[in-house]
């Protein structure tokens, strides 16, 4: 089967929660494999269902699983995971085991880091960056977790790096850096005065500390954080990476999916297809139908011109270098490889179009 | 109106969910119908891109208080304004106020400290009840961020009670975590489809309510459901050509439904309210529709 324009090297599948995001990009995954490529699929929280489907279990958390596909190429799935990603992150980077044990003790990153804004979509590069490296695969295709806005996505590695910088938080927590550390003698300051002081009293001393050990501990690391972060950011925008924008049906998700769409073109990324999913059918109106039926059939009849409408609208006001594709509402969740194989070959059959 | 009255009397009812599950919608439901039932409510959005007013029918708030109904106003707020309102109303002298919200290590603070925002918005809540501002209000509905794990909102306080350990936010943590803690004063409404990750999504989240703050939801309302598909025997000569296929889909989907509510009922044993997809665009008639279902449901 031939991907046409999802032939790349790296496929970013990016969108709003709750809009099949995951199943499409197990589908591709699966299209893609059959295509003769080694293909990796990284997804975050797949349903049960869909785990099922692929035959993979939580074992996929600390390493890529190959799924029994009987297809030309592998396909295997990888389960991002933040937290763990976020710990084998500090050990690479630390320089020893007493360092590293020094992050993981602290009271900052145990309650409050692995709780970040961000956090999640920086480990999912991460992760990325570290088996595109590794070059195992011929194609990877990266399910993003879901946020409401594309800008958490893509600027998470910049804001997380920007976080994590201690040159930047040495100067912004100069006064409590000063100190030498030392849990004592930050509460005796006597010196501190104006803003620092209230900051002091604002955002309580325990914290601050909290902070700067966390900081101070991790400077050695930040070096390799950061370049690591501008690797990934070049990987990203390379010619063979796309992104697959996927929107749910119905106007009221237009702003959602141009806001995304222009985003990711401002940002520098090569946006690939837009995909509207779960499109119902359009539906005649019930004209002889039995009264037991009448209503349903209503029911489907105006969620059939509801997503067409929104459709309609959204290709106008997309460019024509902007394809549309389509997929219909599927009649139940695909519980096996059969289901997605179908899927994905809905999806396929529409880029032919 | 037994389920009502287990709302009715809060002082805040937090409205969760994942994004697209017509979280906004139903907070704006609940909200009219306890205005209706007497109480001065104020519906409170947070969410850069506003939505709610395009449901009540108003202009949009931009920050402001907007009247939507008798007894009930609605406002949109931007987290980070809130946090540094918060700080505002901790610095009596606005140019110290100033200079704290312009400094670096605030700065740093408040975009990178997770919880943060999601405390203040819960902060600035307990505040309009509590009648710190001219535009009291007997109970507010608030319809939660979509982004990131809801009972990550909900813990925030005591997280931070927990991590921040003094100092003036880490006091308003420990009140506000008592405040979301005390099933009197707070009540949390959780929102689903029935599909299997909502309905996943949701047990999860009840059993970390249960961890973090101690309780359930109050309610569990599951949106946008199919209709039930006729019985056999009414079916007949139902269909005219064309909507074979419809009638497969409607009832294949409405089984994913059935499957699912059992899913649910059999984690959750408490009120489980069930609304129905409606043939109605976004607004105030589509509003004025699930109000009307979702009364029935907790009568």
């Amino acid at each position: 089967m031939n991907l046409g324009p999802l032939n790349q090297r790296l496929l970013v599948v990016v969108g709003a929660g709750g809009v099949g995001k995951t199943t499409l990009a197990a589908a591709l995954g699966l299209q893609s494999a059959r295509g003769g490529s080694d293909t990796l699929v990284m997804t975050f929280d797949p349903s049960l269902r869909l785990k099922d489907a692929l035959g993979v279990g939580e074992e996929a958390r600390e390493r890529a699983v190959k799924v029994k596909s009987g297809t030309r190429g592998s396909l295997s799935v990888a389960l991002l995971d933040a937290r763990t990603t976020f710990d084998r992150l500090i050990r690479r980077y630390a320089p020893d085991d007493a360092a590293a044990e020094r992050i993981f003790s602290n009271r900052f990153y145990r309650d409050l880091a692995g709780n970040l804004a961000g956090i999640l979509e920086y480990m999912a590069v991460e992760r990325l960056f570290e088996v595109a490296g590794e070059g195992n695969y011929d194609r990877i295709i990266l399910d993003t977790p879901p946020t409401r806005q594309a800008l958490d996505f893509l600027e998470a590695p910049d804001r997380i790096v920007n976080f994590l910088d201690s040159g930047a938080v040495r100067l912004a927590l100069k006064p409590w850096w000063e100190q030498g550390g030392g849990l004592k003698r930050i509460p005796m300051r006597i010196a501190a005065k104006g803003v620092e002081q209230i900051v002091d009293r604002v955002v309580g001393v325990r914290l601050l500390h909290d902070m700067v050990e966390f900081f101070r501990a991790f400077t050695p690391l930040y070096d390799g954080f950061r370049q690591r972060a501008g690797e990934v950011r070049t990987l990203l925008r390379a010619p063979d990476s796309l992104f697959l924008l996927v929107s749910g049906p119905g106007e009221d998700r237009i702003p959602d999916t141009l806001f995304f769409a222009r985003k990711l073109k401002e940002a520098g990324h090569r946006l690939g297809p837009i995909v509207v999913n779960q499109v119902h059918p359009v539906a005649p109106l019930p004209r002889a139908a039995a009264p037991a039926f009448a209503d349903g059939l209503s029911l489907f009849h105006y969620l059939g011109e509801r997503d067409h409408r929104g459709l309609e609208r959204l290709r106008k006001l997309l460019s024509r270098a902007e394809p549309l594709l389509a997929v219909p509402l599927q009649a139940a969740p695909p519980t096996d490889l059969a289901d997605l194989e179908a899927l994905g070959r809905v999806l396929l059959s529409q880029l032919a179009r | 109106m037994k389920l009502f009255d287990a709302l009715a009397h809060r002082q805040l009812v937090v409205v969760t969910g994942k994004g697209g599950v017509g979280k906004t919608t139903l907070a704006a439901a609940i909200g009219r119908l306890l205005a209706a039932g007497g109480r001065k409510t104020l519906l409170l959005e947070i969410d850069p891109r506003e939505s709610l007013h395009q449901l009540l029918g108003t202009e949009p708030s931009g920050g402001q208080i907007v009247k939507a109904g008798t007894r009930l106003t609605a406002q949109n707020l931007q987290a980070r304004a809130v946090v540094d309102g918060l700080v505002r109303e901790k610095l009596p002298v606005a140019a110290l106020a100033k200079k704290v919200i312009a400094s670096s290590v605030f700065q740093h603070f408040a975009d990178g400290a997770p919880g943060l925002k999601e405390m203040a918005v819960l902060g600035y809540a307990l505040r309009v009840v509590e009648g710190h501002y001219r535009h009291k209000a007997d109970v507010v509905v608030l319809d939660a961020p979509a982004t990131g794990h809801s009972a990550a909102m909900l813990a925030a306080p005591l997280v931070l009670a927990d991590a921040i350990g003094g100092g003036q936010l880490g006091d308003m943590a420990k009140d506000l975590a008592a405040f979301i803690a005390d099933p009197d004063r707070c009540g949390v409404v959780l929102t689903a489809l029935a599909e299997e990750m909502p309905v996943q999504e949701a047990l999860e989240l009840i059993a970390l309510l249960r961890e973090k703050i101690g309780r359930p939801p109050e309610l569990v309302i599951a949106n946008a459901l199919y209709p039930p598909f006729p019985s056999a025997s009414s079916q007949g000569r139902s269909s005219d050509s064309g909507t074979g296929a419809v009638l497969d889909l409607w009832r294949q989907r409405r089984a994913v439904n059935e499957r699912e509510l059992k899913r649910l009922r059999a984690g959750w044993k408490g009120p489980l309210a069930e609304i129905p997809l409606l043939p109605l665009d976004r607004g105030p008639d589509l509003l004025a529709a699930v109000e009307a279902v979702l009364a029935e449901e907790l009568a």
